[in-house]
Order: structure tokens, then C-alpha cells, then sequence
């Protein structure tokens, strides 16, 4: 069960097919995870170099000090493709997990996953505003907006990372 | 004296993204969103129905069948959210410019934001220490 296309069982099982979907899923989360955390950094904590100064700047610094707006159409792909991978998911998801943790009367744990697939999806109403102000990164009226716009965002993918987490500790691999 | 250091990237804006059509789309969309996903979420107004059980859909809200397992609304919501909101970009292009421009850039961030302590409220089921 899960929306499984018939011809993928020729080639691998059923269990196989989930296991390799849900370590993509995870694997692209966390390389969004590190861009947006990137963009978000270099926003709240812009890098300010005194003229002159000497020294090799800390890895701190170099961890905000990269150019946001290269990660626009990353965040903008990955965000896409982890939401797609993650809704496909949900399918098998719904009826091989969230059935045992309610049985088990895990609430909290499936009330945080809901809220994760709440955050997801409006996270994904974001994008086109979010490219656009990153699009138009030298224009100044944008900068309070993009900047807390991405603040949001990369919220949305540490929740979403965690619980995804969480809940793959509860009843993921093996289970 | 001191030098701040430019992070931004040189990138020159496509067509899409100096158009103030394209601009006005975006932040209605990105407002129009969270809203109308939490009226959907909290109405239970779902475009369709997914039956993971039996890969069954159904139009718009349908229960679970007796012994077919579990009925999934989550992906009827998330539809209503992107034809609404695209819907209501697309007719805000057509608003002039000294109206468009009025909407204020902030709520692009704050709307989801609020949205977030009515969707928890919206799971006060789960919510419970038995």
C-alpha cells in the first residue's frame, strides 16, 4: 500500500523502494537545511571586515559571510523536491506509521507531524516572493522583507528537519 | 572607519524578476496562501480525498470506508491553497500599480507566521497527556 507504481516492483521490493525514497527525502532535506541556514545567517548577521584588519577571519564568520542570494534557486528546487518526495511518502506514511502511533497513543508525536506537514505546505506558498525579493537583492526596499521572509523559511526546514527526525526515531527504519 | 563587506551576488534580474506584474502575483500569493490553507484546514475543505488503502480519490470531502482504511484530506487542502492563491494573484495583476503597491511587504512574512499558533490550536486533539 502507498501510491507505488507497479512496474518499480519488477526491479526492487516494496520495503526497498520506501527505504531509498525516505533516505533521498532526508538526504536533500538536510542539503536545504544547510543552504537556507547559510542565507539566514549571512541576513541576521551580515559580515562587517574593519579595513585593514589582519587575520584569518573564524569559521562563524566564514559560515555567514556567503553570498545569499547564490542559494535562491536551491532553497526554491530542494524545497520542491523534498515536498514532493515527503507527500509521496505520506501515502505509505499514513497508513504503516501514524496508524501504530495512534494505536500507541504517541498524540503529541503525531501532532507535531501534522503540524510539519502544515509547515511544508505553506512554506511552499512562500517561494515565488521569496525568489523575488532574493532576485532583486540590490533593490533596498526589499531587504526587511527578504530578510525576515528567509528568517521564516529557514525555521520551517529546522522544525520540519527535526520532527522528520523524531518521528523516523519513533517508527522509521526497521520498524 | 570600517567597510561592509557586499554578500550579494551580482545577478542580474531575469525578466520575471523586474516585473511588477510578476512582483504583484508573488505577494499576494505568498498572503493569500497560509490563509487559505488554514480555512481549508480548519473547515476541512479539501479539493479532493485520497484513500491510501485502496489508491481511491474522491472529489472534494469524503469519509473513510468501513474497513478500506484511513481518508487523506491534507492533499485536497494543499490544491485549494495554490489554485486559490494563484487565482487571486492572477487577478491582482490586473489591480493598477499605485494599488499594488500599497500591500505591505511585511505581511509576506508575518501572515504565516500568525497562521502558525492557529494551526497548532487547530491540533488541540493532539494535545493531551493520556
Amino acid at each position: 500500500m502507498g501510491l507505488l507504481p507497479d512496474f518499480i516492483l519488477d526491479y526492487i521490493s516494496d520495503t526497498t523502494f520506501w527505504t531509498i525514497l525516505l533516505i533521498v527525502h532526508g538526504l536533500l532535506a538536510i542539503a536545504l537545511l544547510g543552504a537556507i541556514t547559510h542565507q539566514a545567517m549571512s541576513v541576521l548577521m551580515p559580515v562587517r571586515r574593519v579595513a585593514g584588519a589582519a587575520g584569518e577571519p573564524g569559521i562563524v564568520t566564514r559560515f555567514r559571510s556567503v553570498q545569499g542570494a547564490g542559494y535562491t534557486a536551491a532553497v526554491c528546487v530542494l524545497w520542491i523536491v523534498v515536498y514532493f518526495f515527503g507527500a509521496w511518502l505520506y501515502t505509505k506514511y499514513r497508513m504503516y506509521v501514524r496508524i501504530p502511533i495512534e494505536a500507541q497513543g504517541f498524540w503529541k508525536t503525531q501532532g507535531v507531524f501534522d503540524l510539519k506537514e502544515h509547515v511544508a505546505t505553506i512554506g511552499l506558498g512562500l517561494l515565488p516572493i521569496y525568489w523575488f525579493f532574493w532576485k532583486n537583492v540590490r533593490d533596498p526596499e526589499y531587504d526587511s522583507a527578504r530578510k525576515w521572509l528567509t528568517v521564516v523559511l529557514a525555521a520551517m526546514v529546522w522544525y520540519n528537519f527535526l520532527v522528520g527526525h523524531i518521528l523516523n526515531n519513533v517508527r522509521g527504519f526497521g520498524s | 572607519m570600517s567597510t561592509a563587506t557586499d554578500t550579494r551576488t551580482g545577478a542580474s534580474a531575469s525578466s520575471l524578476a523586474s516585473s511588477a506584474a510578476f512582483r504583484t502575483f508573488a505577494v499576494v500569493f505568498a498572503i493569500a496562501a497560509p490563509i487559505i490553507y488554514v480555512t481549508c484546514e480548519m473547515r476541512n475543505w479539501p479539493l479532493f480525498t485520497y484513500h491510501p488503502g485502496t489508491n481511491r480519490f474522491d472529489w472534494l470531502y469524503a469519509a473513510p470506508v468501513r474497513d478500506q482504511g484511513p481518508a487523506m484530506h491534507w492533499y485536497g487542502w494543499t490544491a485549494n491553497m495554490l489554485i486559490g492563491s494563484a487565482v487571486l494573484g492572477i487577478l491582482a495583476t490586473f489591480l493598477p500599480e499605485n494599488i499594488t503597491k500599497k500591500i505591505p511587504l511585511s505581511l509576506t512574512w508575518i501572515v504565516p507566521v500568525a497562521a502558525m499558533p492557529v494551526l497548532i490550536y487547530a491540533l488541540r486533539f493532539f494535545w493531551r497527556w493520556e
